[in-house]
């Protein structure tokens, strides 16, 4: 472990049901849905922490389930060692301060005080399980010192109409937090740039007796949401408590740095289609800060003119194909394919996330859809190319994007 | 109408002692001898103040007031007990006050007092 995290406790808040992202969250927690063909949501948050060195983790949840303790068991597990005081522990709801489930990302905490008092740490590192980014927290910390702040929040720039379901910031030139609103209607600006709100990526570091204590405050107080972007921050910035933000930038680029919240279907496909811009925002491709995952056992992608004699090749362009796929004789562009998926002869994708042994059949279309693992779509069919009548059989997002379920029987 | 207060300590000197001098300040008091006594007097009774000893047999304060909360995260609770040690540990902190036991009830008269005060 790095030796700045050594007074540290991690904690990554990952106790959503993950609604808004449904039918992806059907069959597996949201921490655990397939993000960028091969990695799931959760291995963003918990490469940075590895790649920042940090070694003590706690991940709290409540809708954990098969394929959330196998992916943690495989992808993450083995490197973590014991002998080492490294730990990734899973902390379902522990009924012991409380007799309920977790009701806010504040109640989380609250009720593992007594994990805090186990480790007695100076500084708790909050992060949420359901970002995709990457970030240093040594940085942060090391920031957080430097301010002399009881609290420090990780902060972006964002387009100002973005910001309405964000908490959004108010700054001094010192990045002192003056004002915090959780999700306002009408979105303060950045001054200077009546466009851009700077906003907070639910990455947090206390100082640990603070947060204690503004937890046990928040728990008595009669209708709080038990909310750190509602209740326990306002309240703190309201108090004149040194509260600060950190500017998370892209030092080499010399702007915002990227930072996406997968909350909804229309921002998990917005996600996904980053990756496959010719130059994408995010790089999966440093070997300094690699995303590591479990890939499994699958053969190579392979892609191949089947259909010499229909005059079908196949092709892939601005794509992230995943192992164990085959396209053959089909065009697949700007899609994100997961493993063992198949695009037969004649078929088109566009624009599309084929999850996990998805199926396109000959000469069938695919546009702008996101198909849930295992889906088949039959010879022939369309998707994505009527609106109407996909919303008759499937899910159409706001955006337009057509879902389909896994299960779906044509 | 008098606060009702519920002591609870395992020695029995000191539940009498604590009986007498708060009655003498116009409470009414009850008092138990360990965890147990206190969760069946809150199922049928509702108080004021808890005062509750850290070391007793059995559940300690530190657990009970755990369990306190659990029910209801209003109810105030004052930590009583002859080590200062358990201060810095985060689970006494939802109690209200926390007082160093000595022969002199004078400081936990004034944590009562002031919970109450607060209260009011």
């Amino acid at each position: 472990m790095k030796p700045i995290f050594e007074k540290a406790l991690t904690v990554i808040m990952a106790g959503g049901r993950g609604e808004r992202l449904y039918p992806l969250t059907r069959d597996v927690a949201k921490p655990v849905v397939v993000f960028g063909g091969t990695y799931k949501i959760i291995d963003f948050t918990l490469s940075n922490c590895f790649n920042s060195g940090i070694r003590q983790i706690y991940l709290l949840t409540q809708y954990s389930n098969l394929t959330m303790t196998r992916h943690l068991r495989l992808a993450w597990d083995p490197l973590f060692r014991g002998e080492l005081e490294e730990f990734l522990e899973t902390l379902p709801p522990q009924h012991r301060s409380s007799e309920d489930w977790y009701h806010g990302t504040a109640d989380s905490i609250f009720q593992n005080i007594e994990v805090l008092e186990r480790h007695k740490p100076e500084w708790v590192i909050l992060l949420s399980g359901d970002h995709v980014y990457k970030m240093d927290y040594s940085r942060l910390l090391e920031y957080h010192l430097d301010k002399g702040a009881e609290l420090t929040i990780a902060a972006v720039e964002i387009e100002r109409a973005q910001a309405r379901e964000m908490g959004v910031m108010g700054v001094d030139a010192e990045m002192r937090v003056k004002t915090f609103v959780e999700k306002p209607a009408d979105p303060p600006a950045i001054p200077g740039s009546p466009q851009r709100s700077l906003v907070s990526m639910g990455v947090y570091v206390f100082n640990t007796a603070k947060l204690v204590r503004e937890l046990i405050r928040d728990a008595r107080t009669e209708g709080s949401q038990r909310d750190f972007g509602r209740n326990i921050i306002p309240n703190l910035v309201s108090n004149g408590e040194p509260v600060f933000a950190y500017p998370f930038r892209d030092e080499r680029h010399r702007q915002p740095a990227y930072w996406r919240d997968i909350g909804t279907l229309d921002s998990y496909y917005a996600a996904n289609m980053d990756l496959v811009d010719p130059y994408p925002v995010i790089n999966l491709y440093d070997t300094a800060w690699p995303i590591r995952t479990y890939f499994g056992q699958h053969p190579p992608a392979r892609i191949v003119d089947s259909s010499i004699d229909l005059g079908l090749h196949g092709k892939v362009v601005d794509s992230l194909i995943s192992s164990g796929c085959v396209i053959s004789g089909a065009l697949v562009e700007r899609s994100v394919l997961s493993p063992e998926v198949r695009v037969h002869t004649g078929a088109q994708v566009s624009q599309s996330i084929l999850m996990n042994g998805a199926d396109v059949g000959r000469r069938a279309r695919v546009h702008r859809a996101l198909l849930c693992p295992g889906v088949m779509i039959p010879d022939g069919a369309t998707v994505g190319l009527d609106p109407d009548a996909d919303r008759e059989r499937f899910i159409v997002t706001e955006q337009g994007v057509t879902v389909i379920p896994g299960g779906f029987e044509w | 109408m008098k606060a009702k207060l519920l002591v609870a300590d395992d020695e029995k000197n000191l539940r009498e002692l604590y009986k007498t001098e708060l009655e003498d300040e116009g409470y009414e008091v009850a008092t138990a001898a360990n965890a147990v006594e206190v969760l069946k007097l809150l199922e049928s009774g509702e108080y004021d103040v808890i005062v509750l000893d850290i070391k007793m047999p059995g559940m300690s304060g530190i657990d009970l007031l755990q369990k306190i909360m659990a029910r209801d995260k209003h109810q105030p609770v004052i930590l009583n007990t002859a080590y200062p040690s358990y201060r810095d540990n985060f689970m006494t902190w939802p109690a209200e006050a926390y007082v160093v036991k000595s022969a002199d009830t004078t400081e936990l008269k004034q944590a009562i007092r002031k919970v109450l005060a607060k209260r009011a």
